[in-house]
């Protein structure tokens, strides 16, 4: 057995990395009033994407948010299994009442997503995570200016619209 | 065998279901619910399943088929208080809900169900 041929020094070190990586798990975030976000970072496998859904539900019903933006910017292939989480976390955060968007879809994922021929058409996918946080605010019906006559001074942040 | 009770609230219908309801019981909630819209003419439906722990493929189905059938009878189905254990375990059934609308809690259905009805 390649386990019982292992140095127990080794065997401690992968323990203790095995609890790290665990403590690195997705935290729900709660980015503003009724908002909830997930930045996932790593790949999702059965296990964790259980995690990931049992905390994030808990987190709407204790929170009552009304929107999740979960963001995939972290995840480095976005494959059939991945993709297959990722709906089913939709599906259920859908269940309990929240809007779901799913933001982080780079070049390369919406790529492999429409080479798998994976279906998304049921989920608002944005490109970035300003971009949703967009969207969340313009669903709760709030509006971010800027004030006048403050922010950075420079031209180019000047009349540049939302983020 | 106990009654699920249904009150009418202007144009919608609310009722409350319990844990470990009998297939029967809820059968029979399904029939007096469409008996009532056509009855009465509602609108909408609310149906607080909040207490509910667990929910098995009939009642995961019954609720899409309460949905359907109000739909039929053009009234919009609001299910409230989905505990997370149930929201996964309808997510795994892979339910369709399609007819079906969702709120976290009663407050936001009956919110939900005002804007649509809302002429």
């Amino acid at each position: 057995m390649a386990e019982q041929a292992m140095p127990a020094q080794r065997a401690v070190t992968i323990e203790e990395q095995r609890r790290t990586i665990d403590e690195l798990e997705t935290p729900v975030l709660q980015v503003w009033d009724s908002v909830l976000a997930l930045p996932i970072v790593g790949s999702l496998d059965t296990a964790r994407a259980q995690r990931m859904t049992e905390a994030l539900l808990e987190a709407i019903s204790s929170t009552g948010s009304d929107v999740v933006i979960l963001d995939i910017t972290g995840v480095p292939v976005v494959d059939t299994a991945t993709a297959k989480h990722l709906l089913e976390t939709v599906s259920a955060a859908k269940l309990m009442g929240a809007e779901v968007m799913l933001v982080g879809i780079v070049t390369r994922t919406a790529l492999t997503l429409v080479h798998l021929d994976i279906d998304l058409s049921s989920v608002i996918t944005r490109t970035t995570m300003a971009k949703g946080m967009e969207l969340a605010f313009a669903r709760l019906g709030l509006e971010v200016v800027r004030r006048a006559g403050s922010g950075p001074a420079h031209p180019a942040s000047d009349g540049g619209g939302p983020l | 065998m106990a009654r699920v009770p249904i009150v009418r609230v202007g144009p919608v219908l609310i009722s409350t279901l319990l844990s470990g309801l009998l297939d029967q019981e809820v059968l029979q909630l399904q029939e007096e619910l469409m008996d009532s819209i056509e009855q009465s003419g509602a609108r909408g439906v609310l149906l607080d399943i909040s207490t509910v722990e667990t929910v098995d493929t009939f009642l995961g189905r019954l609720l899409a088929d309460i949905a359907a059938g109000a739909r039929l009878m053009g009234a919009h189905t609001v299910v409230v208080g989905l505990q997370p254990a149930v929201a996964v375990t309808l997510v795994e059934m892979g339910l369709e809900f399609k007819a079906v609308h969702v709120a976290l809690n009663a407050e936001k259905g009956w919110a939900l169900l005002r804007r649509l009805l809302a002429p």
